[in-house]
């Protein structure tokens, strides 16, 4: 089917178009089902190019019809349709889930807004996905970046300014990095285009050493202030905490996550790992990923607010995935990759969990969640599946990515990293049991407490319970998302 | 130093960019920080259309006779920083939007100040 080949392009435009016409419709029930019809048209397009690609093999989009050096091109392959996939579905999950929480959380007339910015924001992390041209790579990184501080300012209370302040400051050091590193690359090649780029990075390889790894420096720190690498995060606890729960499910799956696939993007096909491999950045990514695993983890412990703990576990996960890349195999590529998915699936179900969990005992303290798990057993069985899921327990999709890493740890030979990742597990079940056992046990914890009081509907929780199930049915049967990521890997 | 003074552009705007980030990083007032993440970008925006200036060219706008290829600078990093100026330009319109709002609710522009007031 030769016309799949628009999708992509199709897909930016109905995102843009449509949440472009949300501030002129009064109705607040109109614009949230354009919001989700829009983002599941999407999805049905992004099923169809992936149906493209596994058919006729990896595309090139011209926009305009001009050829390669001087006109955009979009660069879809096996990667790009994936992420495409898992970045509309989860968004129409956590819109659809946002139905029911955005109307206690943000004022009345700022919800037509609110859409505005999520689609916007989808649209923009969709484009830094496709996009073969690293300018527009760039653009779309700024618009992300304040659609994204949008999304967490939208609520309006004073936390949130200073959050969003502090996160659009830090994303505007990051993207001036990157933009400083495409002044590089340009002076170097003359090209924007990635492969082109990479054409003429192989043929210059090895006089301009200290340029390269001054580019990839700029790249790398740029890139990892925008997905709270683990000395970069620090916006990320304040902007999570204090956003509107569905907004944080959103940049915690979503926004972090299109970084990262820029960055392999970055790594794999515009240097080419050949080149990467003989510079030292990789080995600092590893080790920075190592650290952060383990000190997300710690940091997560000492919390006591329920949003602040999962934010900072997003911390340590997002050190899992640059761990991923760190090693520099295939098979770390490969538990990156799945590790994106797997962690936009469990954290999305988290947050949305955690929203209802905050809005019905209007507490956010950990403490005082004590016999939750007797009045809202359908929520907690929700968090406890996603919990179990990140500890790793096996029948959950924590364990395959755990699983995968070990595997990759153990074919690049650095056998002491799986310390780290045992560590890190054991770190990541002590801070998610305690909410789960004085959740449901404990005789003075259970006491007096009525069961299903503060449940929500099934309907409400319908979005969350699809994840949780996504969750566990990723977690039996994995084999067909490894194989197509494996073909993603082979395909950079 | 010689091939300093020959790159003049680029070091110029390398100093920039180092004095753009550490005022984004050090300052703790936030109309200083924004200033800081504009001094930065503008830097980025004269190293960019340096790479694209070739001494003696004119500007790539053709009026009566065309003077062949070699005659006119490089108009791509120029293009290219005309889109930076204007996601610039945005970004620091929201930053400034967002200082007024902090100001509203803290009386303070004073970062110090206000994590003080925020509790954590």
């Amino acid at each position: 089917m030769a016309v799949a080949t628009n999708f992509p392009l199709l897909i930016l435009l109905i995102l843009l178009v449509s949440s472009f016409m949300m501030p002129i419709i009064k109705r607040v029930w109109a614009v949230k089902w354009l919001s989700l019809f829009s983002i599941l048209l999407c999805l049905v397009l992004s099923v169809l190019t992936l149906e493209q690609v596994a058919q006729a093999g990896t595309f090139v989009y011209k926009v305009g019809h001009f050829e390669a050096p001087w006109g955009n091109e979009i660069k879809i392959g096996y990667l790009e349709s994936i992420m495409s996939i898992m970045f509309t579905s989860i968004a129409a999950l956590i819109i659809w889930a946002s139905f029911y929480s955005v109307d206690h959380e943000i004022k009345e007339k700022n919800i037509g807004l609110y859409y505005t910015l999520c689609g916007v924001l989808l649209a923009s992390l969709l484009g830094i996905v496709y996009s073969n041209d690293i300018f527009n790579c760039y653009v779309f990184i700024e618009i992300s970046s304040i659609a994204a501080s949008g999304i967490v300012v939208v609520k309006d209370k004073k936390e949130n300014i200073k959050a969003a302040l502090k996160y659009l400051i830090l994303s505007c050091l990051g993207s001036g990095l990157v933009l400083m590193g495409i002044a590089f690359l340009y002076s170097i090649t003359g090209n924007l285009n990635i492969d082109y780029i990479h054409q003429e990075l192989v043929k210059v390889n090895g006089l301009y050493h200290n340029t390269f790894i001054i580019t990839l420096g700029l790249f790398t720190v740029g890139l990892g202030v925008k997905s709270a690498m683990f000395p970069l995060h620090i916006w990320l606890p304040d902007a999570h905490t204090y956003a509107p729960s569905s907004s944080s499910a959103m940049l915690s799956a979503l926004v972090l996550k299109a970084y990262i696939i820029l960055y392999i993007k970055i790594i794999y096909r515009l240097f080419g790992i050949g080149l990467v491999s003989s510079l030292p950045v990789l080995n600092v990514v590893m080790v920075l990923g190592a650290v952060g695993m383990l000190a997300g983890s710690i940091m997560a412990i000492l919390q006591k607010d329920l949003k602040r703990m999962i934010a900072y576990s997003s911390v340590a996960q997002i050190g899992y995935i640059f761990f991923g890349i760190g090693l520099g195999n295939v098979l770390g590529l490969i538990a990156a990759i799945f590790h994106i998915i797997s962690h936009a699936l469990t954290k999305s179900a988290l947050f949305l969990v955690a929203g209802n969990i905050i809005h019905e005992t209007h507490s956010r303290e950990i403490s005082s969640f004590k016999g939750i798990g007797i009045e809202m057993p359908i929520t907690m069985g929700i968090y406890t599946a996603c919990s179990l899921s990140m500890v790793g327990i096996p029948l959950f999709i924590g364990f395959n990515s755990k699983w995968n890493f070990a595997l990759a740890i153990i074919d690049s030979n650095k056998i002491l990293f799986i310390a780290v990742l045992v560590a890190s597990s054991v770190l990541n079940a002590v801070y998610y049991l305690p909410i789960i056992v004085n959740g449901f046990f404990g005789e003075e914890n259970v006491k007096d407490k009525v069961f299903s009081s503060k449940e929500k509907p099934v309907s409400v929780l319908l979005p969350e319970l699809i994840l949780a199930f996504s969750i566990l049915y990723f977690g039996i049967s994995s084999k067909g998302i490894i194989a197509l990521i494996t073909k993603s890997v082979s395909g950079l | 130093m010689e091939r300093l003074i020959t790159n003049y552009y680029e070091t110029v705007s390398i100093i920039l960019f180092g004095i753009g980030f550490m005022t984004l990083l050090i300052h703790n007032n936030l109309i200083k920080k924004i200033i800081g993440m504009n001094i930065m970008d503008t830097s980025i925006f004269l190293f960019f259309t340096a790479k694209g200036y070739i001494s003696g060219k004119k500007a790539p706008i053709i009026k009566g006779v065309y003077k062949g290829v070699n005659g006119y600078i490089n108009p791509v990093p120029t293009a290219l920083m005309l889109t930076g100026i204007v996601v610039a330009v945005s970004v620091t319109a929201f930053a400034l939007a967002l200082t007024i709002k902090i100001y509203e609710k803290y009386g303070t522009i004073e970062l110090d100040e206000i994590l003080k007031k925020g509790g954590d």
